[in-house]
Parts: structure tokens; C-alpha cells; sequence
């Protein structure tokens, strides 16, 4: 047996540690520790703070997943402070959100992901012409995917963006690559494992086209985030409001925020979005994800195998609060639900609904730290977040010392993330989870399907007809993970342009109003307020759970994705989804463990957001000794 | 900066030596033989500038802007203009193979490299709220401080400690001068930088080879020596006294200026209201959301952010704008002042 550390973990949001136990022989990991390497405090920040600043605060968890948690945190404050938005700040803010999921998945899987796949030095090797023909035929042979995609305002004459597919264009990016590896100075690609027999699984030239859009797509993105500028002003960490948004509309002003020119400048952007998902990124993805499967890469589900967890998202129009179930009355996208067993087939996996009501049950939603560095009264239990504690207990590694790791302690404490269950389970979260769960929902007849629901179902089965592989069988893996992040992108494409039209048509109704101000004044809240606000961020659900009290945060509370996905285990041995995924991933070069990587990175990990925890009910922030001390009361 | 060659000449290292040096990256970096000269002729001319890119307790919303970037692209910068040898959000390696490049890198271009930090170092806990490689990154801070040029502080977090630092600062984060001070630092704040702030930074670097002129406390003039309320398209109705008094009211519909509903732009100074974001498509003020300041030092303890700022006087006719503007400089020149000073003294301390 060895163990293998990698830390730290690059191209993902924040610091994580990973230490496998593998059986050189075989190349079984037979366990997979997972630990988040920071811890920032940020909700013990918030507390004492005006609820209406909480969006600011807690959007800087995150600036990768920029705008995620404003969007929670304001619908977290508006559902306890009963406000309702107007229609148009619900249209704004889903275009807003949609945004973030096109961004946030294409550069996931092109700036964070693709060189687990794909080498430069395996397309310095490629032919050039050969890499053209590629090209074209990639884009016949996956092209029938944008079919399932509608267009709600055909306003497009012909894409602007298209995949170059001469061998010129091509040649160039082989000799920029030629003259990086040459100079010596390898920057970004330096001192990776490109000598790993996996980089060898793809021919040259599908190395060469990715590294190639790898390149182009860095350029394109920023235009993909052009609506939350417009909408928010700036990107990242774009502005929202409680009670709606503040680029009032008026088309008789040059200087209002939102007029007929800024409207245009959205709708090109989302033009762009589309383009970009369906002629480069899922052509891309198939390309690589299809002779993966081919070569026998179906591993990696873990724990989405067995359990995954979504809350819903795009509510089709405002709602009266979270809580209360209207939100969920109101979504389009019904991912919220717990499915188990997918992996033995969607007729036998079993499926819970999540509404409103089970935000507030205390017995829903847990988070344990019996193996995180916290303290809890009776570390056995988990805790709502209404009712959480977090009180820093740093422990040290099992070997080495406090300040200087070798190895960490899986049956002490080692983690900064705490470990989220549903009615004490473990859950998966993700496109993946909201994929599987809108998939059996919509099957097993649990849901009447809305247009997103039913796009899913037309992207899942086109995709299990081109690899040949039922939805059990491909979803729950590595690949399936980052398939269904890129599906996933195409749908919020779409959604874009659903939100954008009616946007249109609600001006044209004559309503231009962005903002509901009725409740603005603290004088009209009541003494005490309690709210949770959710969505499903790119990396899988996320909850806010807020307290107010006499006009202030009396306790602020957030379980994130990749808490749920990265968190340590919990004290009835349950296990997080990167540990899982790791122990059902196969190593081939044991202190090279590239597939382990590429299987943590199908996540998504961002640790930021995971490992911002914190707070006390009802007590005072003081007593914060200066440095080497934290104790928070 | 010096070639490889010119390096390995200084450190006494044999013409014969160095060859086998670049037949051993050669094969390393899994070329032909055939290409051995050609690596040899690369490592002899004058190398792009090496950057490491650190992370600490941030949120990588520096990154993103950076990227975001559209003059310069942020892929001529990472391609041709510098050589990024670390970035924790780019790099294609991870873990010990990394951290081992990292070392190289320093020992390699000791004196010659670019350090930018994004995010600070948490002091509580010996550091270890921030853990990179096993160690706390204060460590790795301060390690790959020693030996750069000159030290980029990316962002609020890098230059002022921003969100974690906020009260009552739970890790003692800490912005980066309190540790690093024996470097020139070049501070970039905002929350995130404007990305055409963070890739001009880098191509007055590359271009002049020289740190851009800084203000007293440390940021290039050129893109901090405005406050927002100055260059603001909206200024004009601050002077008129036209103010939103509720958001979404008729006000906000004409673009009237936001002061009463709590704009920072009067305190603020970033490039915002000049250069704006994505290359001049908007900027906060323009969306119809005040500046909530996030370019100053210790601006999430200046909330509410809704709350209108008292220390500057409203217009009551037309005809007063230079007395306001007069008394809104004077207010801000004291603090640049009072900051002068106090860096002035770090600057002693530290040599």
C-alpha cells in the first residue's frame, strides 16, 4: 500500500489537500481523504451587519462562482422578510444566473478541466490538415445536439462565432505551443505528468483541436458574462438588491440602466453563449467524453452511484418566500429532489421530492464535524443551520506537526469543511446530481416536465444513443459528470433567451419596475425574522439560512456544494463524493495519479465557498485575540 | 534580465554543462533529439518575465477579472508578455511536482521574478486557516518573496485584507506589506480589480521594465489617481442636485446621481468611471447600484453600504459645485496623507 498526497490541488476556486491510499499491485485506491485547506470566517463576518449589505459579503465567498451568492443571499433576506420581487428583477436575475452557468461550466471544462484530458505536448505530434478534417467531421458527427435546443426569439441570421477548421489556423496554434515548449519556459503547462499513458488514449489531433480551443475560449469567455455587466455593472461580483435589482428601465432615457441599445448588448452576449456551447464546447466534449467511454473510462460516480441531492432552480415567476413551497410551485427546472440508486437503473431508483417546507425541518438538512476542525456540544449530532455552531478546533495532521504535514488524520479530525447530510446521508451534488434527479423524476412520472425538463430528457437520450450506453450506466462517472455540466450549459443558453423574451414582452406590457421598495426601511421588518434562501449554483445546491433580529444579522449560515462534495466524512462513517469518486477510480502510475485528479476535478472543486464557515446562535462576536489564537464566541 | 546562458554562466556553470542541461529539458519536455539546438538558441535569448501567482485566503475573483481582460487579452499576456510559471488556478501540474517547479523558479530567476499574490495570510492559528502544500502559505509567502524584483499585491484582499479581514477578522488576515517589507509592492486594490487595471499593470511591467509610478500609498497613479465621483457620467446631476431618492424612481429611470442612496464614488478612487468595466460597457453607477468602495482600505467597516456618506456636503443650488468638490478632495487628501506617513515609516522599518 501507498499513500499519495497531492497538494495542492490546482485549477479549481481555493486550497485542497488529497491523500490517497492506493494498492500498488492493482491500482485500487482503497481510501481517498479529502481536506479544505482554509477557513475565512466569513458568516461570523456577516453577523451584526444590515440583512440588505448581506448579498456584498456573501458574494465574496466565491468569485469564480461570482453572483451565486448574492442571488441566495437576497432571496434568503426577501423570504424572511416576506418581500416579493417584480417580475422583470426575476427575469434579470435568472438571465443573471443562467449567465453564470454557461461561464462558470465552459471555462470549467476548458481552463480547469480539459488538460486532464488532453496534452500540448501530444498535439505537437498532430497533423495540422488532419486536425482541419477532424474539425469538420466532429462538428457532422455531434452537430444533431444543438437540435435539442429551442430558440425563443430566432433573432440570430447565421452564428458569428464558428469553429475554424483549416489546417493555417491550426498550424499557428502548433507553433505557438512549439516555441513555449522551446523557450524552456513552460508557465502554465510546466511540471505537469504529461508523461501519463492516459494522454495517449485520444489520437494528436483531438489534442491539438482542444488545445487550440483551449486558447480561442479563453479569449471568448469574458463575452459570456456581458449580461451580468449590464444588469450588475461589473463582473466579477456583479450588484444585486433585496427586493429586486437596480437597473431601472426606461426607454426614454440614454442614461437608464437598462434602455433599448443595453437590451441589444444582452442579446448578442447570449448569442454568443449558445455558439460557443453548441458549436465548440459540446462538440469538444463528445469528441473526448465518447472515445473515453470507448476505452473503457465508465468509473468515478461513487457516490453519485447511491445518493444525490438538487433544490431547484429559474423560477418562471416571482413567488411569495422560499419556505412557504411558492418557490418550488414556480420553478422550471425541477431538480429538486433526492434520488438513490441511480446506478441500478432509473425504473429502480428511488426518488424524494424537496420543497419548501423541508428548508425549515430541522431534521432535513445537518451538518456534523466530528471530522472537521470544529467543536460541537455533542459531535454524534449534526445541527441545522438555523441552530449551527462553529467553533474553530484545530487539531493537526497524524503525522507531522501542526505547522508541517506529511499526513492527515482520517479518524480525527482533518478537514476546514464540514460534512452536510440529508437525514443523515451523504449526498452528491452538481449537474450531474440535477441531471440524475430530473431524469427519474420526470420517468418515474413524479413531475409534469416543463420545456427545461423535458430539453434534459432530449439531451440525455441523445447522448446515451451517440455512446451506445444507457443514462445508469454513462451519468454516474467521471465523464458522465462533466457531460452533464456541459448539457447543462446549453440549457441555461436556452433559458437566457426564455427569461430575455419575456423580458421583452413584460416591457411591452408596459411594467418597467425592478424593484419592490415597500419593505426597504427596517422600520417596516418585524423584531424577528427567520429565511433561508436556495439555488443550484453551477457546482450543485446551495442554501443560506439567515436569522434577524431588531434589524440585524443575528446568525448567517450557508451550506455550499462542494461542502456537500468535499466535506469530511461523518461520524456514522458516511463518506463525501470526492471520496468516494477517488475509491472508485482505478490508478495506473501510482505517484502520478492523473485519473484521481481528473475525477476530483470532474467536481468542480471550490473551496472558498466550502470552507467559509462559521457562527454562534444568539452570542456576541467578540474575542478575537490578535494572532495565534481564534476562539469566536 | 539575464539569458539562461548568462545565468549559468555567473553561477560557474561549464558551456558542456549547460548542453547537457538543455538535451536533459529536451527530452524532459519530450521532444526529438533533433530539437536540441533549437532549445539551445531559445535558452540563450532573453526570456519572457517569470511570474508566480500566489494564492492566499482569497476568492479568486482577481483571477477571473484578470481574464476577463480584453486589451490586453489576457492570453497574449499569459502567452507572450510573461511566462506564468505558478498559478494554483492555471497551472496544468499540482501538488509536490509543482511546489518543487516554485522553487526552482526562485532559485532559477533569484531577483528577476514577479511575485503577484492574490488573496493575504491568515495570522491566527501559526497560519494554518491557509494551507498550501502541507505548509501554512504565510510560509510559502514569505519564501517566495525573498528573492522577487518586485511584488504585484492583486486586489483588496492582497493590498488592504478586505472581506476576511473585516470585523472582527476571525482569522487575523492580514494584507500583504505587513509581512513582505523588504520589496517594492505595487498595490492594485478593488474587489476585484478592473481586469484592463490588472493586465496594464502587467504591460507597463513587460514594456518599461520598471514599476509604474505609485501614489503614497502604493498604487499606480495611472489607474488610481481619480476618485470615481470625478470621472462619474453622473456627476453632472450631483452638481445639479438631482439625486435617485429610492431606488427604481423616476431618478433612477433618468440615471440621477446615487450619493443619497449611498454611493462611495465621492471617496472611492479607482478607474471606474474612466476606463469602466469590459473595456467601458458599464460600471456599478451605470447599472443604477452606488460604488460600495470596494478599491478602499477597509471598506466593508465603512457599511451600510445604503446609508449616504455624511462627510460630504450636498449641493444646494446649482452654482456650489466647486466648494463640494473642493471639501470632498480635502477630506481624502488628509487620509492619502495620514497613509503617506504611516507607509513612510513601514518603508524605514523595514530597511
Amino acid at each position: 500500500m501507498a499513500r499519495v498526497v497531492v497538494d495542492p490541488v490546482t485549477r479549481i476556486e481555493g486550497h485542497l489537500r488529497i491523500e490517497i491510499v492506493v494498492d500498488e499491485k492493482t491500482g485500487k485506491v482503497r481510501d481517498a481523504v479529502s481536506s479544505g485547506t482554509m477557513w475565512r470566517g466569513i458568516e461570523l463576518i456577516l453577523r451584526g451587519r444590515d440583512p440588505r449589505d448581506a448579498w456584498a459579503f456573501a458574494q465574496r465567498i466565491c468569485g469564480v462562482c461570482t453572483s451565486i451568492h448574492a442571488l441566495a443571499s437576497v432571496r434568503c433576506i426577501e423570504d424572511a422578510l416576506e418581500i416579493q420581487i417584480p417580475k422583470n428583477a426575476n427575469y434579470i436575475r435568472n438571465i443573471m444566473y443562467g449567465s453564470l452557468q454557461v461561464h462558470d461550466h465552459l471555462v470549467h471544462f476548458y481552463h480547469l478541466h480539459a488538460l486532464d484530458w488532453v496534452s500540448p505536448v501530444e498535439a505537437l505530434k498532430a497533423d495540422p490538415v488532419q486536425t482541419a478534417v477532424l474539425q469538420n467531421q466532429l462538428l457532422e458527427k455531434y452537430g444533431a445536439i444543438a437540435e435539442v435546443m429551442p430558440d425563443f426569439l430566432a433573432h440570430r441570421a447565421y452564428p458569428k462565432k464558428f469553429p475554424k477548421a483549416t489546417p493555417g489556423y491550426y498550424r499557428t496554434f502548433q507553433e505557438k505551443i512549439k516555441k513555449i515548449v522551446e523557450s524552456g519556459q513552460l508557465g502554465i503547462f510546466a511540471a505537469h505528468w504529461w508523461d501519463h499513458p492516459d494522454y495517449k488514449l485520444l489520437p494528436p489531433e483531438v489534442h491539438l483541436m482542444a488545445v487550440a480551443h483551449y486558447l480561442n475560449m479563453l479569449d471568448v469567455q469574458r463575452e459570456l458574462f456581458i449580461p451580468q455587466v449590464v444588469f450588475g455593472g461589473k463582473n466579477p461580483h456583479p450588484h444585486y438588491l433585496v427586493g429586486g435589482m437596480t437597473c431601472s428601465i426606461s426607454m426614454n432615457d440614454m442614461n437608464a440602466p437598462i434602455n433599448t441599445e443595453r437590451l441589444a448588448v444582452v442579446e448578442d452576449a447570449i448569442y454568443t453563449q449558445i455558439e460557443a456551447v453548441n458549436l465548440f464546447y459540446l462538440i469538444d466534449l463528445l469528441a473526448i467524453g465518447h472515445i473515453y467511454v470507448q476505452k473503457g473510462q465508465v468509473y468515478g460516480g461513487g457516490l453519485a452511484k447511491k445518493r444525490v441531492i438538487g433544490y431547484g432552480e429559474f423560477p418562471d415567476e416571482p413567488y411569495k418566500g422560499i419556505k412557504t413551497g411558492e418557490y418550488h410551485n414556480r420553478i422550471l427546472y425541477h431538480c429538486n429532489g433526492v434520488v438513490e440508486n441511480f446506478a441500478e437503473g432509473v425504473d429502480k431508483a428511488k426518488y424524494y421530492p424537496m420543497v419548501g417546507k423541508d428548508f425549515a425541518d430541522p431534521n432535513v438538512i445537518q451538518e456534523y464535524v466530528a471530522h472537521s476542525w470544529y467543536k460541537y456540544p455533542d459531535e454524534t449530532k449534526g445541527l441545522h443551520p438555523w441552530d449551527g455552531i462553529t467553533e474553530p478546533n484545530y487539531t493537526g495532521p497524524k503525522e507531522g506537526t501542526k505547522t508541517q504535514w506529511k499526513y492527515l488524520n482520517e479518524q480525527g479530525k482533518y478537514s476546514w469543511i464540514k460534512s452536510p447530510r440529508w437525514r443523515g446521508k451523504p449526498c452528491e451534488v452538481g449537474p450531474l446530481a440535477r441531471y440524475i434527479v430530473v431524469y427519474t423524476a420526470t420517468k418515474q412520472g413524479h413531475i409534469k416536465p416543463s420545456w427545461m425538463d423535458e430539453m434534459v430528457i432530449k439531451q440525455i437520450d441523445t447522448v446515451s444513443k451517440v455512446l451506445d450506453l444507457p443514462p445508469h450506466v454513462w451519468l454516474p462517472t467521471t465523464v458522465g459528470r462533466t457531460a452533464a455540466r456541459g448539457l447543462e450549459a446549453q440549457l441555461g443558453a436556452a433559458a437566457n433567451l426564455y427569461f430575455l423574451k419575456k423580458l421583452y414582452d413584460n416591457i411591452k406590457a408596459g411594467d418597467t419596475a425592478v424593484a419592490n421598495t415597500e419593505k426597504w426601511d427596517p422600520s417596516t421588518w418585524p423584531k424577528e425574522a427567520k429565511g433561508v434562501g436556495i439555488t443550484d449554483a453551477p457546482r450543485g445546491a446551495l442554501g443560506h439560512w439567515v436569522i434577524i433580529k431588531d434589524g440585524k444579522i443575528a446568525n448567517y449560515q450557508c451550506v455550499v456544494p462542494t461542502t456537500w462534495n468535499g466535506g469530511a466524512r461523518d461520524p456514522m462513517g458516511g463518506q463525501g463524493a470526492f471520496e468516494e469518486c477517488m475509491k472508485d477510480t482505478p490508478v495506473k502510475v501510482v505517484d502520478k495519479p492523473l485519473e484521481v485528479l481528473r475525477g476530483i476535478h470532474s467536481f468542480d472543486p471550490c473551496l472558498a465557498c466550502s470552507t467559509h464557515l462559521y457562527d454562534t446562535e444568539g452570542k456576541e462576536i467578540v474575542s478575537i485575540k490578535v494572532q495565534g489564537t481564534n476562539t469566536c464566541y | 534580465m539575464e539569458t539562461f546562458w548568462e545565468t549559468f554562466k555567473r553561477h560557474g556553470v561549464s558551456r558542456r554543462d549547460f548542453l547537457k542541461f538543455a538535451t536533459t529539458i529536451t527530452g524532459m519536455m519530450g521532444l526529438s533529439p533533433s530539437m536540441i539546438p533549437h532549445v539551445v538558441r531559445a535558452l540563450e535569448t532573453k526570456p519572457r518575465v517569470p511570474v508566480l501567482w500566489i494564492h492566499g485566503l482569497e476568492c479568486t475573483c482577481c483571477s477571473e477579472s484578470f481574464i476577463r481582460s480584453a486589451t490586453p487579452l489576457a492570453s497574449d499576456v499569459v502567452l507572450s508578455m510573461i511566462s506564468l510559471e505558478y498559478d494554483d488556478t492555471l497551472s496544468a501540474a499540482a501538488g509536490e511536482a509543482l511546489e518543487k517547479h516554485r522553487e526552482e523558479i526562485i532559485k532559477r530567476y533569484w531577483g528577476n521574478y514577479i511575485l503577484a499574490v492574490e488573496g493575504n495570510p491568515p495570522l491566527g492559528e501559526d497560519g494554518m486557516y491557509c494551507v498550501v502544500g502541507g505548509r501554512a502559505f504565510l510560509e510559502n509567502l514569505k519564501e517566495s518573496a525573498k528573492g522577487a524584483k518586485a511584488v504585484i499585491a492583486w486586489g483588496s484582499c492582497a493590498s488592504w485584507g478586505c472581506v476576511q479581514a473585516a470585523k472582527p477578522n476571525p482569522t487575523t488576515a492580514v494584507p500583504i506589506h505587513k509581512v513582505i517589507t523588504d520589496k517594492p509592492i505595487i498595490k492594485v486594490p478593488g474587489c476585484p480589480p478592473i481586469a484592463e487595471v490588472m493586465t496594464g499593470v502587467i504591460m507597463y511591467l513587460v514594456l518599461f521594465d520598471a514599476i509604474p509610478p505609485l501614489d503614497s500609498q502604493g498604487r499606480p497613479k495611472q489607474f488610481y489617481g481619480n476618485r470615481i465621483h470625478d470621472t462619474c457620467y453622473r456627476r453632472a446631476f450631483f452638481n445639479a442636485g438631482q439625486f435617485v431618492e429610492r431606488f427604481d424612481d423616476d431618478g433612477a429611470k433618468k440615471g440621477w446621481c446615487l450619493y443619497k442612496v449611498g454611493c462611495r464614488g465621492p471617496t472611492t478612487y479607482n478607474s471606474c468611471g474612466n476606463i469602466r468595466w469590459y473595456n467601458g460597457l458599464s460600471y456599478p453607477i451605470q447599472a443604477g447600484h452606488g460604488c460600495i468602495g470596494c478599491a478602499e482600505e477597509d471598506f466593508w467597516d465603512k457599511a451600510p453600504f445604503y446609508q449616504r456618506l455624511t462627510t460630504i456636503p450636498l449641493p444646494n443650488v446649482e452654482a456650489s459645485p466647486d466648494k463640494v468638490g473642493a471639501v470632498a478632495v480635502a477630506a481624502a487628501a488628509a487620509g492619502a496623507v495620514a497613509h503617506g506617513v504611516i507607509s513612510k515609516i513601514r518603508n524605514k522599518g523595514g530597511k
